[in-house]
């Protein structure tokens, strides 16, 4: 199978869209990021990241209905795609599978 | 509570520059994440925060999201459209099918007529096209003044190819040569028979069958057959080394098999013979003589000679230097005519038979595309006339989201439906046709569909006809307004009606110009053919002299004298269609200059001004009464002139003919020995000392006795011999036999260029009838009569046509004059032709109308006028 590429900051987002459940959308994304990371990042690194994603197909999003808050404007909220989970978890996998392959000294010495 | 608010002026920065397709959401995430930050920092910090954030979602830092539309129009090429545009075509044309059927009978006439054309187009392109080095081989030619020949010496082959190093190779022809051919009891005089050098296969691509092709015209004892040739004398085509026996005289041994002479060979052989055995007997071959012109020349020029014109007049003028330098006191002028061009371009004397002519080929290519015009024309009238039927559908596409791109597409991909459903068909009527068009053009015409190059150029005719006749009732169509459309009326535009009425007068133009062609082609044909040619030329039975009778020539006049049918004879030394010899080396009383004009002459006997009924105007005529006629000369009226005599003086003047010093006894009326597309000739006519052929006059209706009288003394004289004869008035008959076939094709062609054009106007009279069904109902409750209903209906036709016959007269008139003119003499081109031909192109009109007129007249007006 062929690898999907997906950047450092990218599979954040996607993680973060698949943490919140539903919930996910520009503002509860950047805030989870800041709490779960301490990374400040603009609006505009998250905007266009879920922009990205989306078009690769890892994530599809959809208007939510209109609502009194923020001046009666619609959010557009995020879901990861089945594509996107599998990818999640081909990472996880490749990255289990890598921690295993290595020596045990190593982690020592890396003082941890 | 009231949330804290960003700063306007950012907000109206980000509202002017964020995409719009993300407006909504972005600001309203960045409205909470100020709020959020305001809440948990503070107003300074949540506002640099604010402004950091809008700066990174504004160009270029944004990344826009692509818009996605609710609806995608549908893509014009999908399956589905397709499917669509298909099945609304085949709706059309079965729910029409008057109209489909005139559509695509229309078109499939028209397609297969231009496809039978471009076929014999084709093949007289292709004459002599097979041959490897084509564009290198040329004829020799030469002429004097005006008399132009395709013939050269015997000795200028070798003699110019030694000393000019553009020549290649040479090679040289005989004359065609009848001779009697014998194997066994099979006897056949084959007619196809010449001469050739021993390098004939090497020059020209022939494809050998069987036999070396490097030795096998270089035995004289040696004889090439065709494998037809083979198989008609022998059984088999396995004949080499088998013999022949010629003229009864000599045995020949079959050196090799010939394929077939191609059809598109200017070439046509049976037989072909090493030069090497007429060198036997050939006094001119024997001396390499530069002087008698009786051989066919072929040269093989080097590459650089044969690509430039001006390297190819620098060969012809050094031709000529030499040629003078060997002591030759005439004027001649060389031309080295290209192979390929020998069978369009050749208008030469004393030339191989059966030419064509670029002119005809020119002409029908024109009869062609007008041919495949008017059926596009016929297509495109009817379909803009039917548009009213369809514009529902045109806005109905428009309102649910077509643009003019698709409609356009739409309707050329039904016109191009029309237009291969009808290659279909025409393809069919060619397979039908080709046999009759064969017999007309005599041409072996073959259409080999697997072939490539025709399948390629047939798909041309059927795209080229439908994107033509689609055009413009798909630019037409497509360009309605819906809402007028669907709306209800449609009124018919004014200037859609001007180009429909200029695309029948186109019509009627294209025929009325065919049918004048037709007309004057049959008029200079029946002109020819009554002409008067100078001496009476029916009842004229010839027998040639052939074998043992050129030896029997006493026992053979006193058998033909003995009997009454055969009694009023004269041997003369040829035909009187085609005379081919002809010398400048004349010397008369008075002359002033040196002779440059060619005199053909003619060895006549003494009884041919008797038999022939030519006129004497002064003098006398041969006669045995006065023995030294054998060195005296008759000269005809325009020798007369040329020598500056006149009737009252010519007689008794000295003349020189050749080497032979001599009297004038006698001015004979001008009587026609050539074509007729030759203008008179002078002409010398000496007493027949040698034979030639016997002429025998006969009288009407005694024909079939005086050819048996013949062949019995044919028999006992000439018994190796089988029996041959002709008659005189159908040899002339086939001199125009090129004019006879453009005649018929031209008729055929003019015939079914005006069926094409009635298809249409029956087509459009019914479309006009129908629409104006309401109003003759009106007409006819208030007391019209039929007749006047139908010249109402005619009437708007009538005119189109009167205006094409004004259009069609100048050009019939100029293209025609033009023909004419290739004729020496030509038939007038009266008023009354072209009269005729437009009263019958008015009347077919007329006629094709009058059923939907009449029909329309006819109506009961309660029928058309209860619905409203």
């Amino acid at each position: 199978m062929r690898r999907t590429y997906l950047g450092e900051f990218e599979e954040l987002v996607l993680l973060m869209i698949a943490i919140l459940d539903g919930r996910a959308y520009g503002v509860t994304v950047s805030q989870e990021i800041e709490q779960q990371t301490g990374r400040v990042v603009t609006f505009g690194a998250v905007h266009n990241t879920l922009i990205r994603l989306e078009e690769k197909g890892f994530v599809t999003s959809e208007l939510g209905g209109a609502t009194t808050e923020r001046g009666g404007r619609r959010k557009r909220l995020f879901k990861v795609t089945t594509l996107g989970k599998n990818a999640l978890a081909d990472i996880q996998q490749l990255r289990n599978k890598l921690w295993t392959l290595m020596p045990d000294d190593t982690l020592k010495l890396s003082g941890l | 509570m009231n949330t804290p608010q960003p700063p306007r002026w950012a907000k109206t920065l980000l509202r002017w520059l964020h995409p719009e397709n993300t407006l909504e959401e972005v600001e309203g995430d960045l409205d909470e994440l100020y709020a959020d930050a305001f809440e948990r920092f503070g107003r300074s910090k949540a506002l640099v925060r604010y402004l950091l954030n809008v700066l990174s979602v504004l160009p270029p830092f944004v990344r826009r999201r692509r818009s996605k539309r609710k609806y995608e129009p549908s893509f014009s090429l999908s399956p589905d459209m397709l499917k669509n545009y298909f099945k609304i075509a085949w709706r059309n044309i079965v729910r029409q099918k008057a109209y489909s059927i005139l559509n695509i009978a229309g078109l499939s006439i028209g397609m297969a007529c231009s496809i039978l054309i471009l076929l014999w187009v084709q093949n007289e392109l292709s004459y002599d096209r097979f041959h490897a080095r084509s564009g290198q081989l040329f004829r020799l030619t030469c002429s004097a003044g005006d008399f132009k020949t395709a013939v050269s010496a015997a000795g200028m082959a070798r003699g110019l190819q030694s000393q000019l190093p553009q020549i290649k190779r040479s090679v040289r022809i005989s004359k065609l040569n009848a001779m009697l051919f014998e194997v066994g009891e099979k006897k056949v005089e084959e007619t196809r028979v010449f001469y050739a050098d021993s390098n004939f296969l090497e020059v020209f691509s022939f494809p050998l069958l069987e036999g070396n092709a490097a030795t096998a015209l270089k035995d004289p004892g040696a004889i090439l057959i065709t494998e037809e040739t083979a198989k008609k004398y022998y059984g088999t085509s396995n004949a080499v080394g088998k013999t022949i026996r010629v003229n009864n005289n000599e045995n020949f041994t079959i050196a090799g098999i010939l394929a077939n002479s191609p059809a598109n060979s200017h070439l046509q052989f049976d037989v072909i013979i090493p030069m090497k055995t007429m060198a036997k007997w050939n006094s001119d071959l024997q001396t390499d003589t530069w002087n008698n012109f009786n051989f066919y020349t072929y040269l093989e020029l080097d590459a650089k000679t044969a690509e430039s014109v001006s390297a190819q007049q620098r060969l012809s003028q050094q031709i000529a230097k030499l040629f003078k330098s060997r002591g030759q006191d005439i004027q001649l002028d060389f031309t080295l005519q290209l192979l390929t061009d020998i069978h369009l371009h050749s208008n030469l004397q004393i030339d191989l038979p059966g030419h064509g002519n670029i002119q005809y080929v020119n002409i029908f290519l024109v009869v062609a595309i007008f041919i495949l015009v008017v059926a596009c024309i016929n297509f495109m009238n009817l379909a803009t006339a039917r548009s009213e039927r369809r514009a529902k559908e045109v806005g109905l596409r428009k309102v649910v989201g077509a643009n003019r791109y698709q409609l356009v597409f739409q309707f050329l991909g039904e016109s191009l439906i029309f237009s291969f459903l009808s290659l279909v068909i025409a393809i069919g009527i060619v397979y039908m046709l080709l046999p009759i068009f064969k017999m007309l053009t005599e041409k072996t015409l073959t259409i080999h569909l697997l072939d490539g190059k025709l399948l390629i150029s047939l798909i041309g005719i059927a795209i080229l006809t439908g994107l033509l006749s689609g055009s413009y009732p798909a630019l037409f169509l497509s360009g309605f307004a819906p809402v007028k459309v669907l709306k209800g009326k449609l009124r018919v535009a004014g200037g859609n009606l001007l180009f429909r009425n200029a695309l029948v007068v186109t019509q009627f133009v294209v025929a009325i110009v065919l049918l004048v062609g037709t007309a004057v082609v049959y008029k200079q044909l029946d002109f020819i053919k009554k002409r008067n040619l100078g001496f009476d030329k029916s009842n004229l039975i010839y027998l040639p002299m052939n074998g043992e009778l050129a030896g029997k020539q006493q026992a053979l006049k006193a058998s033909l004298t003995q009997n009454p049918l055969t009694e009023n004879f004269t041997v003369i030394s040829g035909l009187p269609t085609n005379h081919e010899t002809g010398t400048i080396d004349v010397v008369w009383d008075g002359q002033t200059a040196k002779n440059q004009v060619v005199f053909p002459s003619f060895d006549v006997d003494e009884n041919f001004l008797k038999v022939f009924k030519a006129q004497v105007l002064a003098g006398r005529g041969f006669d045995k009464a006065f023995s030294g006629d054998s060195a005296n000369y008759m000269i005809n009226e325009k020798a007369m002139q040329i020598m500056g005599m006149n009737i009252g003086n010519a007689v008794g003047k000295r003349l020189t003919f050749g080497e032979t010093k001599g009297t004038i006894i006698g001015v004979v009326k001008d009587f026609h020995f050539k074509s007729l597309q030759y203008a008179m000739e002078p002409l010398v006519l000496r007493l027949n000392k040698w034979g030639g052929l016997v002429m025998v006059r006969t009288t009407a209706g005694n024909n079939e006795q005086t050819i048996k009288a013949l062949e019995k003394i044919n028999q006992k004289l000439n018994p190796a011999f089988p029996f041959t004869f002709g008659f005189l008035d159908k040899d002339l008959d086939n001199l125009y036999r090129n004019e006879q076939h453009m005649g018929s094709i031209f008729n055929l062609f003019a015939g079914l260029a005006i069926f094409i054009s009635c298809l249409g106007l029956y087509g459009l009279s019914a479309f006009m009838a129908e629409q104006r069904t309401k109003e003759i109902g009106v007409r006819k409750v208030l007391g019209a009569t039929v007749a006047g209903v139908v010249g109402l209906l005619s009437q708007d036709f009538l005119k189109l046509i009167i205006i094409a016959i004004v259009i069609a007269s100048p050009i019939a008139w100029y293209a025609m004059n033009k023909w004419l003119q290739g004729f020496a003499y030509q038939t007038t081109l009266d008023w009354w032709v072209i009269a005729l031909a437009a009263i019958l192109a008015t009347g077919i009109a007329l006629f094709t109308i009058s059923f939907q007129s009449i029909k329309a007249a006819l109506m009961n007006p309660v029928k058309s006028l209860r619905s409203e």
